[in-house]
């Protein structure tokens, strides 16, 4: 029953703030100067020509009726059509534009949903590496606050977090992948692939990791009830790890939510770098092209994503930590 | 509190510290450690450098020089010459002078950026914290909302979209990203305007535009303002990444991102024209954020320790 | 004292605390024995070094501090020396309850689960199944209601009280030789600590335990202990049996404490303005103010916390106002009403005539600059970065006084009143002691020259010695300024020493008002005699708690029952009172109580206004 209508009230919040993404990126879209079918259309397209598909395609509707209609393809599932990539692969270029039906055009939905399950199996390897070895420096780091398993946790992730993704991707395939040969690194053809760029980003994921797991974790080992419990004749280890852990975990938990958006800028640029074929590929490529309904569809399917792995951080934590409300 | 009633917490920090305001307490904390020291040091150096070094050598970043072409840096292969420590590239361009001038527009793009984020955000917390109700629903459902857009796809979506100037560039990574801000501000100021010196100062008659500018602005900014140090190096970042997709400062104009995104291409035959500047962002980088990390610790040491 | 050998014996003990700059003694040569099934009590002021004698009898000393020299006898073995792991198996004898409950169990478990995994920490043999029904046994012992449900809730979903219930049962669970209670009342309201002392007393009786009972207050030592240790500045500086202590003090120091006790029915207790005024300052109207709170896991429907019900009182000029009652009775919502921090959702406050929620603008800053307040906690009601100068300016600034000399001048005028040295003008409150912070927050309300002043538990964070000081300055201002006070308190002590009128609050309600005299030797509601049977207390009560003290705590704000609200815990209670809710009835000369032990109300329907 609480769980029901919590997931009630945060299903609907995550409505809104889905509105809210779809309403500004489609007004910045359309704000900024550059016209998208001058670019369709190839720089030697007649004005009237642009015109006309411009109004073909609504693009000279007031904003507020280009949002309307498009919101109501949305509701619908319809995230509308790529204004570039036909259905059948490969883009088309904007010279040879010609008056191909829209019909042709690539579903956005499609699009994203073939390129997800290769970012998400990306993300988590990523997570999966970021955590472990979150844990192995984080933990020791937290209870030992000032000795050096803390400074080796404080100097791993101070450099680590200086590491720029791209430049770290770049020398990482140099010497893993061409001057070693231990792992493929471009493009994809199983999932060996996988493996390096997903390093790249656990070593852009794990600093805030290991810095929020050191910290809470040394607070947690302050609190009295850890103090209070060694006296009540616990053992040391079982309040490291059935309680000071259990603590612990929940602003790790949260911290996983929120860096979720950060993960994906991530998986964008390790994507470029490798080409990789998921969505942070696929939205550089809209973004160059500038498809649109493409970077519209995206943004939202990656807002929902972040306001439902959100939800199931809160759900999860509320179920680690009683106190704190659904 | 009886727990740790028996060792008196205060004592630890020396007397002369005590009296100070709480910003100068976690200045001095964070200047007592060799990690800060060190990362200062080498910042200072690059700072410096990068101010006065490209104009002082005369060389020209962007001038090509095809003779000089490729000249690998210092020690590290054969051909290095002390001319140009940290080789040429491809059309023998210095390395050192663009990574120097490239680390010019960094700074300047990064600082720039965290000022714009600190005054959106600290301005929206502020609001919302302190009135609460409606309005803080409405603020921190657009902060949710702009959370929620990885702020890298907004920006390359806007820049890639717009023509990528500098002020296009702060405005777009500062306004992408002030939602962190708004968040901490609005809890810092939840927690303290239930307080009673704010309570105090409304019985007193203060208005609340008083008790946030005066009271509690000045109290709760300075360490949000030091942590933001570590923003700084993300923006860097951020912005060599949109350097390096080119959507960034555009070419000729030296960035870490174009350089290294141009010395990819060489990577085989000139490994140093995409690995140098990195390695320079890196250490730039790196003392910024021993610096940032030092003054966050100092922070929570601060917060978590006495009033 | 007895032949048997005892079960705890400490000699010589010493330690040091290890400093910056070197060491300094904070307990020297303590010794005493600890007898089978004897109660031991040991008071001290705060910084006397008791929590650390009784962290050191559980082997519980970590750096800073260091033994310097002695032992902690425990079965022939000195426990201080003892390694961690046979140490863990000791814990299941000697047991420790400090006074901290709220923060002692983890957060994220159930409690029930707790106290099991602790028994079955120090208890290995003892299987899952037979230590739960231990667990669940004890808690219904301690008079936990409903103890199976209780056992798999989480430490936030327990109340102070209930909380040190689970942890005595946490404590004596494992059958302990003996038990060090470190302040363990301390937190609590008067009524809870009185029924957890007297639980204590019975529990430790049937389990045959040994207790070390810590406390700052003596009145509560001699409640339990039949024999008292006397410690100042790290040294036993008396040790008697309770009675023999009590009657003759040997020490001076002992003297000292029980001088400084606050006396509540002896000659010269109270000590209130002679002649007050006749015009009313401040007039509350039946005023209620509730609180929505969002129920747990609800869409969107609310819980209403009635916190004040319908308060109808007056304050006359020159007096002193009291307000007492226990935490959540309402009384700090009540001082928000009369400083219009908040608006009441019914009824009014006049402030000379004038409805104070109507006020704006500059009449509602007159109003403020007559009108103040001194806050609780002398820590967090001063910014922290702000010069004392600088503090006792603002609010001159905010009402409108520009010159620069004339604010420096003012503020040295009020430091000089209420004896702050005018060197502190440039500092920070920082490194300042409690009652100097508190001297600064009465500074800073009589910079304005107001002509009332609420004082939300001023004195309560401060020790007696500093209480008695500032009650002094109070006196002064008083007589100089013709100041008018509202005392809002749950120290029924300080109450008697200096208001002359006491409103006593439960559950949002005033259930009695009555001149100090009345209110102390003739209350007319049992909660108040409740409340005074409960009160530490070293002289002859004239209420017992036998008769007065029920168990059970009050009920929650949100679920209010029916009729009298404080049916529940009520001695006298009758059936009326479970379906109708009594009115203040006049019992002459402005006393008040709303009971229906008195007789008929004069006037059911009106409320009778003093």
């Amino acid at each position: 029953m609480f769980v029901l209508s919590f997931l009630v009230r945060r299903l609907l919040q995550g409505a809104l703030i889905v509105f809210i993404v779809s309403l500004l990126i489609f007004t910045l879209l359309r704000v900024v100067p550059g016209d998208p079918v001058r670019l369709m259309a190839g720089g030697m397209a007649p004005e009237a020509l642009i015109e006309q598909i411009a109004k073909d395609m609504g693009l000279r509707d007031p904003i507020i009726v280009q949002f309307g209609r498009y919101m109501s393809g949305v509701v619908q599932g319809d995230l509308g059509q790529s204004f570039v990539r036909p259905a059948n692969g490969a883009s088309t270029g904007g010279a040879n534009f010609n008056d191909s039906t829209r019909g042709e055009r690539a579903k956005v939905l499609d699009l994203i949903l073939e390129t997800l399950p290769m970012t998400l199996q990306l993300a988590g390897l990523a997570i999966v590496i970021a955590l472990a070895f979150s844990f192995l420096v984080g933990i020791p780091g937290g209870l030992a606050p000032g000795r050096w398993p803390d400074r080796l946790a404080f100097y791993i992730s101070s450099i680590f977090v200086s590491l720029p993704n791209f430049w770290l991707g770049i020398i990482l395939a140099l010497l893993l992948s061409v001057k070693l040969g231990w792992l493929p690194a471009i493009g994809y053809q199983g999932f060996a692939y996988t493996i390096l760029p997903a390093i790249v980003l656990a070593v852009e994921l794990s600093p805030v990791l290991i810095r929020t797991l050191t910290a809470s974790m040394a607070g947690i080992m302050m609190e009295p009830f850890v103090a209070v419990g060694k006296v009540r004749g616990l053992s040391r280890r079982r309040i490291v790890f059935g309680h000071a852990l259990r603590n612990a975990s929940v602003p790790l938990l949260n911290l996983l939510g929120i860096q979720f958006s950060g993960l994906l800028g991530g998986v964008l640029i390790v994507e470029f770098i490798f080409d990789y074929p998921g969505l942070g590929l696929l939205t550089i490529n809209a973004v160059l092209q500038r498809d649109f309904p493409l970077i519209q569809g995206i943004a939202i399917v990656t807002s929902a994503i972040f306001v439902f792995i959100n939800i199931a951080v809160d759900l999860v934590a509320t179920m680690i930590d009683p106190r704190l409300e659904y | 509190m009886s727990v740790l009633e028996a060792i008196p917490a205060k004592s630890v920090e020396p007397e002369s510290i005590r009296g100070a305001s709480i910003s100068r307490r976690i200045w001095r904390l964070a200047m007592s450690s060799n990690e800060f020291r060190f990362g200062l040091a080498i910042c200072l150096i690059l700072l410096i450098a990068a101010i006065f070094y490209p104009e002082w050598s005369g060389i020209d970043p962007t001038k090509m020089n095809v003779k000089d072409r490729l000249i690998p840096p210092l020690f590290l292969q054969q051909g290095w010459t002390w001319a140009h420590p940290l080789g040429t590239d491809q059309i023998g361009r210095d390395m050192l002078v663009r990574s120097l001038v490239g680390l010019r527009y960094s700074f300047l793009i990064g600082v720039s950026t965290v000022a714009l984020m600190l005054c959106v955000g600290c301005s929206l917390g502020m609001i919302a914290g302190y009135f609460g109700g409606k309005i803080d629903t409405v603020i921190m459902r657009i902060t949710d909302a702009q959370l929620s857009i990885p702020m890298i796809i907004l920006a390359i979506a806007v820049l890639g979209v717009s023509r990528p100037t500098i002020p296009a560039i702060i405005l777009v990574l500062g306004l992408s990203s002030w939602p962190t801000y708004a968040r901490v501000t609005r809890s810092v100021v939840m927690t303290e305007r239930k307080r009673e010196y704010v309570r105090a100062a409304q019985v007193m008659g203060a208005s609340n535009f008083r008790i946030m500018v005066r009271l509690l602005a000045p109290l709760i900014l300075p360490p949000i303002i030091f942590v933001s140090v570590l923003d700084v190096a993300r923006m860097m970042i951020f912005e060599s990444i949109l350097g390096f997709i080119g959507l960034g400062v555009q070419p000729p104009t030296p960035t870490f991102g174009n350089i290294i995104a141009d010395g990819r291409k060489y990577l085989l035959n000139a490994w140093w024209i995409a690995t140098m500047p990195g390695v320079f962002l890196c250490v730039t980088l790196t003392s910024i954020n021993l610096m940032g990390a030092v003054l966050e610790r100092a922070r929570n040491r601060i917060h978590g320790g006495a009033s | 004292m007895t032949q048997t050998s005892p079960v705890l014996s400490v000699r010589d003990l010493s330690i040091d605390l290890r400093t910056g700059s070197g060491k300094r003694r904070v307990l020297s040569d303590i010794s005493f024995d600890l007898a089978p099934r004897e109660i031991v009590g040991l008071i001290g002021a705060s910084g006397s070094g008791k929590t650390i004698l009784s962290k050191a009898l559980v082997n519980w000393i970590e750096p800073p501090l260091e033994i310097a020299a002695g032992r902690v006898e425990y079965k022939s073995n000195n426990i201080l020396t003892v390694a961690s792991g046979p140490m863990r198996k000791l814990r299941r004898e000697i047991a420790y309850v400090g006074g901290d409950p709220m923060g002692a169990l983890d957060p994220t478990l159930p409690v029930g689960y707790q106290i099991v995994e602790k028994l079955q920490a120090v208890a290995p043999e003892i299987g899952t199944a037979e230590a739960r029904k231990r667990v669940v046994d004890l808690l219904d012992a301690v008079r936990i209601p409903s103890a199976k449900n209780r056992f798999h809730e989480y430490p936030s979903q327990f109340s102070g009280g209930m909380m040190q219930r689970a942890l005595i049962v946490d404590a004596l669970v494992s059958n302990p030789a003996f038990l060090v209670a470190d302040n363990i009342t301390q937190p609590l309201d008067v009524t809870v600590a009185a029924q957890v002392l007297r639980l204590l007393r019975e529990l430790t009786e049937r389990f045959d335990t040994a207790v070390f009972f810590v406390s700052s207050s003596l009145p509560v030592v001699s409640d339990v202990a039949s024999r008292i240790l006397v410690l100042e500045e790290g040294r036993i500086v008396e040790q008697q049996e309770t009675t023999a202590l009590v009657q003759h003090p040997k020490h001076p120091y002992t003297s000292e404490l029980m001088a400084q006790i606050p006396k509540l029915w002896a000659e010269g207790a109270a000590n209130v303005p002679a002649s007050t005024g006749k015009e009313v300052v401040i007039s509350v109207r039946d005023v209620s103010r509730s609180y929505s709170v969002r129920k747990r896991g609800t869409f969107a429907s609310h819980n209403t916390v009635r916190a004040v019900r319908n308060v109808t009182f007056d304050v006359f000029a020159g007096e002193n106002f009291g307000v007492v009652g226990e935490s959540g009775c309402g009384k700090s919502s009540m001082m928000r009403l009369l400083s219009r921090l908040e608006l009441p959702d019914s009824g009014q406050v006049l402030c000379n005539g004038d409805d104070i929620s109507r006020l704006s603008g500059k009449d509602l800053l007159k109003f403020r600059r007559n009108f103040q307040l001194v806050l609780q906690d002398p820590f967090s009601s001063l910014p922290p970065r702000t010069a004392i100068g600088a503090i006792l300016e603002e609010p001159l600034r905010t009402h409108g006084v520009p010159d620069r000399k004339e604010l420096r001048q003012r503020a040295l005028t009020v430091m000089d009143e209420v004896g702050l040295p005018s060197s502190l003008y440039e500092e920070l409150p920082i490194g300042l002691s409690a009652g100097q912070r508190q001297r600064i927050n009465v500074a800073r309300a009589m910079v304005l020259q107001p002509k009332v002043l609420i004082m939300d538990e001023t004195l309560s964070s401060l020790d007696q010695t500093e209480q008695f000081k500032l009650l002094k300055l109070f006196e002064k201002l008083q007589a100089q300024y013709g100041l008018t006070y509202v005392f809002i308190s749950h120290d029924l002590a300080m109450v008697r020493r200096v208001c002359n009128r006491v409103a006593v609050m439960y559950l949002g309600e005033i259930v009695e008002i009555a001149h100090n005299q009345r209110l102390f030797f003739d209350p007319g509601h049992p909660y108040t005699r409740t409340l005074m049977s409960a009160v530490p207390t070293l002289e002859e009560r004239r209420y017992h708690q036998a008769d007065y003290l029920l168990e059970g705590e009050p009920p929650s704000p949100i679920d209010l029952p029916v009729g009298c609200s404080f049916a529940g815990r009520c001695p006298n209670v009758m059936d009326r009172c479970l379906t109708q809710s009594p009115v203040l009835t006049d019992r002459g000369s402005k006393d008040m109580a709303a009971c229906f032990l008195l007789d008929e109300p004069i006037n059911r329907d009106m409320r009778v206004v003093a």
